[in-house]
């Protein structure tokens, strides 16, 4: 069943276009990527879903309601931790947990998730007290204690060391497997490589690709590399160059050191061809083709520009 | 309701913290102690002079830098993705203040008339003073949090604001001994108006209509057009 359906939605600010012509469907329990580049149009896109504003044309179905229409209904079972907000510096972590809790008619226990987001010992301490990740943990705790049957996280690890962007990934998995639809906004391939189901890419306000992340990296056939040590002694060029196998695009050799770029199978071509020759080589290592390289195929841009 | 009293209790919890409110019931008590040495208990200045500074820094400090501080932080475009509507907060707040400058004026007479010995003034006229005082000091408030961009400008905003108000309403000088035309200007400011209003409550007489007229076309006309200005974000 699709919990979120939204239909060729558009919106301008002036001259300039947010959204052109946008349309995902997200099902339900999935964890659902919207990825792109600053400026990309991504938050605009979560927060027309939201009802946060107003698309110029096109429709948006969340849980089966209209997001701007039945807002009221539908806030009732949407959880959302949005981009830049804070909250009052003096308030303390149970405090916002237990007001915000005040706002929902089926509220989940918030002493619970204070336990379950590590946020415990910070339960009496005030928000401006609080490091990175734990403000982190306290607006994804939030997000959560109305009980909702979609969460909306929008860049939610910017900002944070890589041990507290660990641990938030694996609270988001958690998250999922108790079954609630999530809608992830972010720009970084890792993130959504780790976590999402599928995603959506977004590129000045379009969808360029939607697929899971493995469909995207195989989907876009970006240029990736290998590289090997000739070993002393079979020096020898191979009688055929590298260049001319297909999908090789570069090759280039400083010293004993051969790195080979191309698209496709040119790997297993490669070794396959210096075999054949009798070339011995050592230290053989072959890229990872990752979502970044498929980023960079499908906006020509890289994803932290 | 269950969610109004949460809020409520919150948001007092959090201008009780607040060092802000702390200032504004001190600040005025602070120079009514330090010039009440003098007072006697015929005074008609002293008591006037201090209950508009305390209605002066809710209105022009204490509540537009709260509200554009909760715009500023998205405390409001966050509320707007609960099922409370964020006005609901913005009501509160101002219920709050409102009950923090009660409570300033009250605390002011008290140590005013029970302490220092001046005598009270007439309920009636003080409560109609205060009131379109108040009003049109917190509809100034009103109009500097819908323009402000963030809670440092609005505080930016009311400085500049507060201290050229308080110089032309008489209350870093005697208006008698002000120039002519500032003493006039004066007249028409929003202080300014208040405390001739709460001069003429304690001297006795009738309330004269003219201040009374200033501070409600205040009143009315600036929070209109702080509603049609005020964003949500």
């Amino acid at each position: 069943m699709a919990v979120i359906e939204v239909q060729e939605i558009s919106k301008r600010y002036g001259d300039q276009t947010a959204l052109r012509r946008v349309s995902f469907s997200v099902e339900e329990g999935e964890v659902f990527g919207i990825l792109g580049p600053n400026g990309a149009g991504k938050t605009t896109a979560v927060e027309c879903v939201e009802g946060l504003r107003r698309p110029d044309s096109g429709a948006v179905r969340v849980l089966g309601s209209d997001p701007l229409r039945q807002g009221s209904k539908l806030r009732e079972h949407i959880g959302v931790q949005l981009q830049n907000t804070q909250l009052p510096e003096n308030i303390k972590v149970w405090e916002a947990l237990d007001l915000y809790a005040s706002f929902y008619a089926r509220p989940r226990d918030w002493r619970e998730l204070l336990e379950r987001w590590g946020l415990a010992d910070k339960r009496g301490a005030r928000f401006a007290k609080l490091s990175g990740g734990q403000k982190q943990r306290l607006f994804i705790a939030l997000a959560l204690v109305g009980n909702p049957k979609v969460a909306f996280l929008d860049e939610l690890t910017t900002g944070l060391d890589p041990q507290a962007r660990q641990t938030t990934w694996d609270l988001v998995k958690r998250v999922r497997a108790e079954g609630v639809t999530v809608i992830l906004v972010s720009h970084f391939m890792d993130e959504v490589e780790e976590l999402c189901d599928r995603a959506a890419v977004l590129d000045k306000g379009a969808v360029v690709a939607l697929d899971t992340p493995q469909g995207l990296i195989e989907g876009t056939d970006a240029e990736y590399r290998m590289s090997f040590r000739l070993v002393n002694g079979s020096a020898a060029e191979p009688s055929r160059p590298l260049e001319s196998l297909d999908g090789v695009t570069s090759v280039s050799r400083t010293g004993d050191l051969v790195v080979v770029a191309g698209r496709g199978d040119f790997a297993a071509l490669v070794t396959a061809h210096l075999a054949r020759e009798r070339v011995l080589v050592r230290d053989l290592r072959v890229d990872k083709r990752t979502l970044d390289d498929a980023f960079i195929a499908l906006t020509g841009r890289s994803s932290d520009a | 309701m269950k969610i109004l009293a949460k809020l409520t209790a919150v948001e007092t919890k959090l201008l009780v913290r607040e060092p802000g409110a702390a200032f504004t019931l001190l600040i005025p008590l602070f120079i009514l102690v330090v010039f009440g040495g003098e007072i006697t208990e015929g005074d008609t200045v002293l008591l006037p002079m201090a209950v508009t500074i305390a209605i002066g820094l809710v209105g022009l400090y204490l509540l537009p830098t709260t509200l554009a501080t909760y715009r500023e932080r998205g405390i409001l475009r966050r509320l707007s993705v609960t099922p409370v509507r964020p006005g609901n907060l913005l009501t509160v707040q101002l219920l709050l203040q409102l009950v923090l400058t009660a409570a300033a004026v009250a605390l002011l007479l008290f140590v005013g008339i029970g302490v220092l010995g001046a005598h009270a003034p007439g309920p009636a006229g003080f409560l109609a003073a205060s009131a379109l005082g108040t009003a049109a000091m917190f509809s100034v408030g009103l109009l500097i949090a819908a323009l402000a961009s963030n809670g440092r400008s609005a505080n930016g905003f009311g400085v500049l604001l507060y201290f050229p108000l308080a110089y032309l309403g008489g209350l870093m000088q005697p208006a008698d001994r002000m120039p002519d035309i500032l003493a006039s200007i004066g007249r028409y400011t929003p202080m300014g108006a208040l405390r001739q209003s709460l001069h003429g409550v304690w001297s006795g007489g009738v309330l004269a209509p003219l201040p009374l007229v200033t501070m409600a076309v205040y009143a009315v006309v600036l929070s209109f057009v702080a509603a049609r200005y005020f964003r949500w974000e």
